[in-house]
């Protein structure tokens, strides 16, 4: 202790001008992961590139819809979330595993040491960004199949029973999709582990075991992530489904409470680990 | 205050910090020295909240840091000039960590002022080279004004410019009654800015003390320099009174148990002709030497290691 100050050369804090010396809030840490989110520029691209996944992957399927397949208008403009889910989770693994491969999280975590407002402000803005992106990218499909001039495809049709369900159900899905990537990220601090273990839950797995109906393959279907793709379909079309399968029917929103509790459970793990855990 | 007491962090076998106890003051740059992989960062990670110690404490103004009401108002960290997305201004990086605190993008401008980014401000942190991702480093630190300042070897990759800016700010911030604890592995760079040295090899405390109290621990500490073109006779004189005396090159002796005055008397006594004649001050780095000389632990792969 050689040169331990008086009290009178302390730092004048009044003087300073410094209005208020208050700390983190939700509403504050908000505020900070939105300007974390829409000051990288790949996230701005990710977006976009997903409104226009979408869009083409409609316009692609559209052209081999016939008016005798039973496919509706609803279903041709939900249809390109079967590429853009891709889009969202990257989307949502970006944003949950960039702090730790990016070493931003050693600032982050030492401005908000009890940490776990920040993953529910990235949740927060994630999902926002989710729903924003998905109705672009419904409106781009509805302007790509509606515009264009497709072969036999039907139009959106909102008084098909179940049609303006499936286009909600499209921002729903999108919505929890980027959040399961969201989980993943922060669980796995990883991005190649999260998009692998996301592709392979939410996508990969369903088209494998699709492979190879029985009643094993078809309950362990209706219990992944993958179910949450059923929010985007009519009425007629979920029929078909339960009528297909051999496991549960799922109904109209039993896919979506699926994916909700994958959500769930994938986010309150990332959320153990960020707070029992060492970040570096 | 950081008040250190007992802290021990391990790593499934490997521990990297082994009881250590020691105290930044107030009004005082600390110097927290070792050799890399010694445990300076773990300690500054553990202190500021990212890691939990496997036991012991560290608190600063008697609280843990993940306690603080409002961190970045009490504690300014640099830890690693690499604390930034490269795909982020760096401008929206402090933003961020401003509105964190609902601290006015004003202040924002202020910092970045204050460290020389003006001209950077609106380019991507991955562009940046070393000397600026430092200089952002301690703008994030000094963003919420506070008391306390940890930063993790901040004049590494400084051009000197810089390093002469580190040292002459963190020397006014103590000034102001601030703390300041600074990790370097360059000893002289402590030397000049630092008041008192917690010197750490292994995870294991080896000195704390003032700067002056372990250049004088020295070896070298107390030896009388004489240049002479005579050194036989000197050397016997010298002897004859007690004296241990070593020869260097170009007819330099070392004088150990001899005063410079004492020295300078023997001269006259055989008739030596004295071209030169001083004390020899030990230096920081040979006092670091000798302290850490059984302590560095150079572990080239070790991930973990101190300066990353």
């Amino acid at each position: 202790m050689t040169t331990v100050l008086p009290e009178s050369r302390a730092p004048q804090r009044a003087s300073r001008g410094a209005p208020r010396r208050t700390g983190p809030t939700l509403w504050r840490v908000l505020a900070a992961e939105r300007t974390k989110l829409t000051s990288v520029r790949a996230n701005t691209w990710l977006v976009l590139g997903t409104v226009v996944a979408a869009a083409g992957t409609a316009y692609g399927l559209g052209m081999f819809v016939r008016p005798d397949d039973g496919r509706s208008g609803s279903w041709v403009v939900t249809s390109g979330f079967v590429l853009a889910q891709l889009g969202f989770l990257v989307l949502g693994a970006l944003v949950g595993t960039a702090e730790h491969t990016t070493g931003t999280a050693r600032t982050t975590f030492t401005a908000v040491p009890r940490r776990l407002p920040v993953l529910g402000a990235q949740a927060l803005v994630a999902a926002t960004t989710a729903l924003v992106t998905a109705v672009l990218a419904l409106g781009a499909s509805y302007v790509a199949t509606a515009v264009a001039p497709l072969a036999d495809a039907p139009a959106l049709d909102l008084s098909v029973p179940g049609a303006s369900r499936a286009l909600l159900g499209f921002a729903l899905a999108s919505v929890a999709v980027t959040l399961l990537g969201l989980g993943l990220g922060a669980l796995l601090r990883r991005p190649a582990a999260a998009l692998v273990t996301g592709v392979v839950l939410a996508i990969v797995s369903d088209q494998l075991l699709a492979a190879n109906p029985s009643r094993f393959t078809d309950t362990v279907r209706s219990l992944l992530p993958s179910a949450g793709a059923r929010l985007t379909q009519d009425d007629a079309a979920l029929a078909a489904l339960d009528a297909a399968t051999r496991g549960p029917q799922l109904g109209v929103w039993g896919g979506g409470v699926v994916v909700g509790a994958w959500v769930l459970v994938v986010l309150a793990a990332a959320a153990y680990r960020l707070r029992r855990h060492d970040v570096r | 205050m950081i008040e250190v007491e007992a802290l021990t962090k391990r790593y499934g076998s490997t521990t990297a910090v082994d009881g250590l106890t020691f105290t930044a003051p107030p009004g005082t740059v600390t110097g927290f020295l070792g050799p890399n992989g010694a445990g300076k960062s773990t300690t500054m990670r553990v202190v500021v909240g990212l890691e939990r110690p496997t036991s012991g404490t560290a608190t600063i103004h008697g609280r843990r840091y993940a306690d603080l009401p409002a961190p970045l108002h009490a504690v300014g960290v640099m830890l690693d000039a690499r604390s930034v997305h490269p795909g982020r201004t760096a401008y929206k990086h402090l933003l961020a960590m401003a509105q964190t605190h609902g601290i006015s993008k004003a202040r924002v401008r202020e910092v970045i002022a204050q460290t020389g980014l003006e001209p950077a401000a609106h380019r991507r942190a991955g562009t940046f080279s070393l000397g600026m991702g430092q200089r952002l480093g301690i703008a994030g630190a000094l963003l919420g004004d506070p008391a306390t300042l940890i930063l993790d070897e901040p004049v590494n990759g400084l051009d000197p410019d810089g390093v002469l800016w580190v040292r002459r700010l963190v020397r006014d911030l103590a000034a102001e009654g601030r703390t300041v604890l600074l990790s370097s592995h360059l000893m002289h760079e402590l030397a000049l800015c630092a008041d008192r040295v917690v010197i750490i090899g292994r995870g294991r405390l080896l000195a704390d003390a003032p700067v002056k109290e372990i250049v004088e621990r020295s070896e070298r500490a107390g030896t009388v320099r004489v240049r002479t073109p005579d050194p036989e006779p000197l050397t016997r004189e010298l002897v004859a009174s007690g004296a241990q005396v070593t020869p260097q090159e170009g007819g330099v002796l070392h004088v150990r148990g001899a005063s410079v005055d004492d020295v300078g008397t023997a001269a006259r006594r055989c008739g030596a002709t004295v071209l030169e004649l001083g004390t020899e001050s030990g230096s920081l780095e040979e006092a670091y030497l000798q302290l850490t000389g059984d302590a560095v632990e150079y572990r080239a792969a070790d991930a973990r290691g101190g300066a990353r």
